[in-house]
């Protein structure tokens, strides 16, 4: 048995949550979408929607991060900094939350995979649904031109999950 | 902070928070709601939202701005670096081809005044055409199937919506939102973005639209043979009023059945300095209905003879 109290610089005493816990997850998602700042001048779409991923990751890993209804105003943030028609990021992303709690429900169990499965199909859908309003306004793409984000995306997601993991354990204090 | 077992579930006998799980769901469910009805407004009326993306993208251009600064000293540095190493040859290259532009441009002087004088003669008035603002392209829409860019001029410098903005090398785009200090530019290679044009070589009518991938699709307004040629320039006509007439726009490089794919002459990650210019005709920045055939002239302008 590990005594904490025993060994020299380590132990729980002294530390917890920090004062910052509840709003470190929606934080880390906001700055997710500023990476939209980033100064590259691409000729084509190929990055994934950094701002969702993280979204997705938090509430992947926790379904207490945040009271579902705040992704509305974390989707209407990202649909300002990154630029899309404002409401697009709002309505799927609450639609998101949503979606996740059903699936709270029906999964029995989960693993690594089945997080990753459950995040590609979100990624996919994300991916689909820019594809239609970008038809719906006038940009009629084909859908083979958002495959390459749409895999970028999917073999992000373990990264943007490891970030999640990471800054959890931060906030937390453990 | 106790992990909750699994959202949804039931959390016990306490409807305080039996109550607040419920807010919630409702909250989430009048969040997806609202979020459509936002969507349908934009895109429905795309410009209802002007003021707000105005000034978000006032508060967020800066931040792109200063990065991109960074990220082109930092890269002007690094092909600096290489332009030494290659120096003599570089020398030699150059050399030669300002031999033959010095050719050129004594040929170009000759037909410039030729052609001051032929005007000049027709009277012929011409809007002039200065740029409203010049400014740089700092950032690009590189998580999106559209194409924007950012560009850092923006009302405070005359930038109004609709605006053309082009480059020396050629034409980039429309202004699309404004702030105070940016503006968010619609590339010639936006699916959304039709240019009219014509074939450099021949004057035939064409259109070109982007493809969303960097490239564009162009196609001849007449159907039947292809007109096209791998390496052929196309320059806008300046119909339809809004880009003027005589822009290079880009290079065909593949043919297709019946069109051709082409590449935008000016790189927006390579711009030095994007211009911005009054739309070509004023009357063409709210699509108004076609003007009235103009009267007939009262007398005929003089042709001088020289």
């Amino acid at each position: 048995m590990v005594r904490a109290a025993l060994q020299p610089h380590s132990g729980a005493i002294g530390r917890g949550p920090r004062s910052s816990v509840r709003i470190v997850p929606a934080i880390s998602v906001v700055a997710g979408s500023l990476c939209a700042l980033l100064p590259i001048v691409s000729s084509a779409g190929w990055a994934p929607d950094i701002g969702f991923l993280m979204l997705i990751g938090w509430r992947l890993l926790r379904a207490d991060a945040w009271p579902a209804w705040w992704a509305a105003p974390l989707g209407l943030a990202n649909d300002l900094i990154v630029g899309t028609p404002v409401g697009q990021s709002v309505a799927l992303w609450t639609a998101v939350m949503l979606f996740l709690d059903l699936a709270d429900r029906r999964t029995m169990w989960r693993d690594y995979w089945l997080e990753w499965l459950l995040a590609a199909v979100l990624i996919v859908v994300n991916g689909a649904f820019d594809w239609r309003v970008a038809a719906w306004s006038g940009a009629r793409v084909s859908f083979a031109a958002m495959v390459p984000a749409i895999l970028v995306s999917i073999v992000a997601f373990p990264l943007a999950g490891g970030i999640v993991y990471r800054l959890d354990r931060w906030r937390l204090g453990r | 902070m106790a992990v909750a077992p699994t959202a949804g579930s039931r959390p016990g006998w306490s409807r305080r928070a039996q109550y607040s799980l419920f807010f919630s769901l409702l909250a989430t469910i009048a969040g997806v709601v609202v979020g459509l009805i936002l969507l349908a407004l934009s895109l429905v009326a795309p410009r209802s939202y002007a003021a707000v993306r105005g000034a978000a993208l006032d508060a967020t251009a800066p931040v792109t701005a200063g990065l991109r600064a960074v990220t082109s000293t930092v890269g002007g540095l690094v092909s600096g670096a290489t332009d030494y190493w290659d120096a003599a040859r570089q020398n030699g290259d150059l050399k030669r081809l300002n031999q033959k532009l010095l050719q050129r441009m004594v040929e170009a002087k000759a037909i410039q005044l030729e052609n001051g004088q032929l005007k000049a003669a027709l009277q012929l008035r011409e809007r002039s055409r200065d740029a409203v603002a010049t400014g740089r392209i700092v950032g690009s829409s590189y998580e999106s199937p559209r194409r924007f860019a950012v560009l850092s001029a923006g009302s405070g410098d005359g930038v109004q919506i609709g605006m053309p903005v082009r480059s020396a090398a050629g034409l980039i785009g429309r202004v699309m939102d404004t702030g105070r200090f940016a503006s968010r530019v619609l590339l010639i290679s936006d699916r959304a973005n039709i240019v009219p044009a014509r074939l450099l070589r021949g004057g035939l009518p064409v259109i070109s639209t982007g493809r969303g991938d960097g490239t564009l699709d162009v196609r001849p307004l007449e159907v039947g043979r292809n007109p096209f040629k791998p390496g052929d320039l196309i320059i806008t006509s300046g119909t339809g009023g809004l880009y003027p007439p005589l822009v290079p726009v880009a290079r065909i490089v593949k043919l297709d059945d019946d069109g051709a794919v082409a590449l935008p002459l000016a790189d927006p990650a390579n711009v030095s300095f994007a211009l911005v210019e009054r739309p070509f005709e004023p009357l063409a920045e709210e699509a108004p209905p076609p003007p009235p055939a103009p009267p007939p002239p009262k007398h005929k302008p003089k042709l001088v003879k020289s």
